[in-house]
């Protein structure tokens, strides 16, 4: 008896899950069970005869072997690498040293100083840096060794670092916030705009963390006082180049003086990594260090593309079992409130971003999910007054944006699949990826927070943009 | 039986005579032919040929311009200042031209058989700034145009950019481009209209071609019953496709540029002219030439296309 | 980047090839990294052209839409070699000696079979962009300035090719410590904490004197 396409869909997604759960790396797994379900599906349609197992291999192999290529070469994606490139850049340029110092003097006398202090030199970061990842990586080889000194716990302080990363998606530029503007066909400028507040309001929920934790727990890292306003001050001109990229940036985003901007964000990024490069050369910056900014660079992008384009022809595969037509129906035939559909949809992000990696993850759900959310609040043109959650269709649209990305970048840090917490492990060699995890733990709660309150207060999201 | 068809974007004026061909198809046989329309899900646009080919799909939309080396012979549609004056023109000039012997042995590379076109009107500029009032005011503005149109623009001194539809607002928000050439419905769906602040009525260079086709090997191994239902429903869905656009999509313009407040700038007959002389023959020539030397009738293509449309207008 | 991996390395022919492929595998990754670097300079000339001299660069979308294939795909290998693609290893971590190879062996060999796949899907997408007969080889073009597109999507089979190569002295190296059963097999990535590295490390160098 032929299978459903939906069945097999279903089938081979738990295919799927079984891979991954077995340590298959997850980009080849999601390959091969997309691959595998196209052979299904192209088999099942012509009833699973014998002779036609040939011609169902052929056209399944040939469907997938369009995607690497075709998926992968696409100026919105350009971004990633470009991002992670200003990060090395930034490293070898001795920016993120720089920032981190001043952040160090100014701030680390609080309770819990020196890893405020991190949570802050990286949210100063974030406006330079587009990719989550890349700041984790960079900021695990300045800040924990710092932290480990004054007898920081190892696994904490490698927590901090794998949790400050996450700003980098928040605060503009965010590589992720582009591939979402641009998968749901939103204005890019707005989108970016909206992350900030939200982005330094995570900052501030981390900070306050801190130093919750250091006050009630014994033995955690001691504040680092002493510094004189003198030093205070000369810790401020080396990290001020970080401002002239920051503004670079911005001006070809969104230009606050009210004529065009400058370009579009993708040529924004890469410009400011232009800037970044001529800082690193001028602070001596030579072949060998360029080489191994590149070959990082290399690295962290291929392992993110290599999911990409797995994960898509999965995506592909589902295409053809027409399951994202199915779940939309789905969940607009669902009789419960509006409100607790979203809030079912954000848990089911945090449960599937378990097992993917932000990027692939959006990837995967934004087709059949957005349009879902956008139905819930009434349509795309839905005026504030008519609408479900109280915002306009545009808005809503921002601000469920900025609701999956912060759930992408809640993603990033918890197990199994964690990508901020494997490249901090990677870069540290004394520390396992479990050690990261069990560090990370305690910003589980505080992304709870951010979170809760983001969808409370919708205006932390929509005001900053509402201005313009 | 089932065909799978690999539209891209969402349901639109653009995409409804394959919306209506399904309709048709399943009334006719009762349900026992279907064709399952899927936007997006099956492949990417540029890919749609390359899916038909392997056989992944049945049926596709595509246009010529995504991959002139694909489809060479076809082109000749998107060529500028060609004198289409209306959708039933660009209709049936399309489908006496995918008739010719060198544009099925053209598609045939990709086991392709083209059922009928998305007939376009002709394409117009949308932009921002400073009004061009003369033709002059083209000189040095960056506008996305593709193909013939981008030539034809390129002889005014404008600088033509093409980008795929979907990323034309963000460079126009961007400044990237000041100015976009769209048919109507696309300045609407694709968001133009909101930014933009005037348009030009009459500039008319000329149109893209987006065929639909079929995969060869399912159309020949189609029941008698189920291939009647499907090549004997393409007239009616065209009719039904041309109605909406005029009835439904253009409709809506007019009310769309005086809501909005954008200014129509309609330039005098001669001035056209001019444009059109120093426009058209050029590009006609350099695509006759790259496309001999591709092997194509290039020259008698050309010639095909002119005097149909003439005969069709003489006809009118 | 799966934790602390590292590849150990002895004089066996296994472990010669392995250093060979990786500079192969080092030599292409080097060239994606290139290709990131390209994709500032050509944003640079683009925007400058663009607000300097009111000239943008002609196909610029197209230029970056041939360059991402290098990003993507030149250092998959290279990053296979280290064990830099993501997976859970929660399963995996637990396992030792024999039982770890076995998994190993079996998921490595479910990739290769993915990959010999995807070689094969995608010289066929290649080879559908390619006629000898054709102005510059090209039968699908880009869409702004008509570059040809076989270039860029020949890289994909190449890059994929070099991985399978990659999988099977995996697939070897894994194999041949499931018979042994080693406690340090070469060639492959291993996933331990440092104090695992270091009691091994030790062992091993004590086991030389031996
Ligand atoms: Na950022
Ligand atoms: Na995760």
């Amino acid at each position: 008896m032929a299978m459903e396409p939906i069945d097999i869909g279903l089938a081979v997604t738990g295919g799927l899950l079984v891979l991954v759960v077995l340590g298959m790396r997850v980009a080849f797994a999601a390959g091969l069970a997309g691959m595998i379900g196209l052979i299904w599906i192209f088999w099942a349609k012509k009833g699973y005869a014998g002779e036609d197992f040939g011609w169902a291999l052929t056209v399944a192999v040939k469907t997938a072997g369009q995607v690497p290529h075709s998926k992968v070469s696409s100026q919105a994606l350009s971004l990633i690498p470009t991002f992670i490139m200003i990060g090395y850049l930034a490293y070898y340029a001795g920016l993120t040293r720089a920032l981190f110092e001043a952040a160090k003097r100014w701030i680390a006398w609080v309770p819990g100083g020196l890893a405020v202090s991190t949570v802050f030199a990286t949210a100063g970061f974030a406006a330079v840096s587009g990719a989550s990842v890349a700041t984790s990586a960079v900021f695990a080889r300045i800040a924990i060794p710092e932290m480990l000194k004054i007898g920081y716990d190892k696994k904490f302080a490698a927590g901090v670092v794998a949790a400050g990363g996450t700003l980098a998606s928040l605060i503009p530029p965010s590589a992720i916030l582009v591939i979402y503007a641009i998968i749901v066909e939103q204005d890019v400028g707005k989108l970016l705009l909206a992350g900030f507040l939200p982005g330094m309001f995570s900052a501030l929920v981390y900070a306050l963390l801190i130093v919750g934790l250091a006050l009630t727990i014994k033995g955690f890292g001691p504040p680092v006082g002493g510094f004189t306003w003198r030093e205070r001050f000369v810790s401020l001109p080396p990290a001020l180049p970080i401002l002239f990229v920051v503004v670079t940036i911005i001006f070809f985003v969104y230009n606050p003086f009210g004529g065009d901007a400058w370009g579009t964000p993708t040529e924004g990024g890469a410009i400011g990594a232009f800037v970044v490069f001529l800082m690193a050369l001028y602070r001596g910056m030579r072949w060998t260090e360029l080489k191994d900014a590149l070959l990082e660079t290399a690295k962290l992008s291929v392992m993110i593309f290599t999911i990409i384009w797995g994960v898509l022809i999965y995506v592909r595969f589902l295409g053809f079992a027409d399951l994202p037509g199915a779940f939309a129906d789905w969940i607009t035939g669902l009789s419960m409130s509006p409100m607790l559909i979203l809030v079912c949809i954000l848990l089911a992000y945090a449960v599937l971003g378990m097992f993917m990696d932000a990027i692939g993850m959006l990837l995967l759900t934004l087709p059949v999910v957005y349009p879902a959310v956008m139905a819930l609040n009434g349509g795309e043109f839905v005026s504030a007054a008519d609408s479900t959650f109280g915002m306009s269709g545009p808005m809503c649209a921002i601000w469920f944006g900025i609701l999956v990305v912060k759930m992408a970048e809640f993603c990033l840090i918890t197990p199994p699949i964690g990508l901020n917490c494997f490249v901090v492990a990677g870069v540290r060699d004394d520390l396992s990826v479990q050690d990261v995890f069990k560090g990370v733990t305690p910003f589980f709660i505080a992304d709870g927070v951010t979170i809760a309150l983001l969808v409370a207060f919708p205006a932390i999201v929509l005001w900053l943009p509402g201005q313009v | 039986e089932e065909w799978n068809v690999s539209l891209w974007g969402k349901r639109r004026a653009f995409t409804e005579q394959v919306e209506k061909l399904a309709e048709l198809v399943s009334d006719k046989t009762n349900g026992e032919f279907t064709l399952n329309i899927s936007y997006g899900g099956l492949s990417n646009n540029r890919e749609n040929l390359d899916g038909i080919s392997i056989g992944a799909f049945e049926m596709a939309q595509f246009c010529a311009g995504y991959h002139r080396d694909k489809n060479p012979s076809i082109t000749v549609l998107e060529l500028p200042f060609l004198g289409v004056e209306t959708l039933e023109q660009e209709r049936a000039l399309s489908m006496a031209l995918y008739q010719h012997p060198a544009v099925k042995k053209d598609l045939a590379r990709w086991n392709a058989t083209i059922l009928m076109p998305s007939p376009l009107p002709q394409y117009n500029f949308a932009g921002v700034g400073e009004p061009p009032e003369t033709l002059d005011a083209f000189e040095g503005l960056a506008v996305r145009a593709t193909g013939g149109i981008g030539a034809a623009m390129e002889t005014l001194g404008a600088v033509p950019t093409s980008m795929s539809a979907t990323e034309v607002r963000q460079a126009l928000d961007s400044g990237v481009v000041k100015a976009v050439s769209f048919a109507p419905h696309a300045h609407m769906s694709f968001g133009i209209v909101e930014k933009a602040e005037w348009w030009t009525t009459n500039l008319n260079p000329g149109t893209v071609n987006c065929p639909v086709v079929a995969n060869t090997d399912a159309l020949e191994g189609l029941s008698d019953e189920h291939r009647e239902a499907l090549i004997g429903s393409i007239e009616e869905a065209l009719n039904h496709y041309i109605d909406y656009y005029q009835n439904q999509t253009m409709a809506k313009w007019g009310p769309t540029l005086d809501e909005r407040g954008i200014e129509r700038i309609t330039y005098p007959d001669e001035t056209l002219a001019a444009f059109e002389e120093a426009a058209a023959a050029p590009a006609a020539q350099a695509w006759i030439e790259e496309n001999s030397a591709r092997g194509l009738p290039a020259q008698e293509l050309y010639d095909f296309t002119l005097e149909t449309l003439a005969e069709l207008k003489s006809v009118n | 980047m799966s934790g602390s991996s590292l590849v150990l390395s002895d004089d066996s022919r296994l472990s010669r090839i392995d250093r060979s492929l990786y500079r192969l595998e080092r030599v292409f990754a080097l060239l994606s990294g290139l290709a990131v670097f390209s994709l500032m300079l050509l944003a640079v000339a683009s925007v400058g052209g663009r607000n300097g001299f009111g000239q943008p660069l002609p196909g610029y979308v197209d230029w970056i839409e041939q360059i991402m294939p290098l990003v993507a795909f030149m250092g998959i290998s290279f990053t296979q070699r280290d064990g830099g693609h993501i997976r859970m290893d929660i399963l995996v971590g637990q396992l030792k000696g024999r039982w770890l190879y076995a998994a190993e062996f079996v998921t490595t060999a479910a990739i290769l079979l993915l990959m010999v796949l995807l070689v094969w899907g995608t010289w066929a997408h290649f080879d559908r962009s390619f006629d000898f007969a054709a102005p510059m080889w090209s039968r699908d073009s880009s869409m702004d300035i008509a570059l040809p597109i076989w270039p860029a999507k020949l890289l994909a089979p190449v890059a994929f090719s070099v991985i399978c190569v990659r999988l099977c002295l995996q697939l070897w190296a894994y194999g041949r410590a499931l018979i042994t059963g080693t406690a340090h097999p070469v060639a492959v990535p291993l996933v331990m904490s440092a104090a695992e590295q270091a009691a091994m490390e030790a062992e091993h160098v004590s086991g030389r004197d031996v």
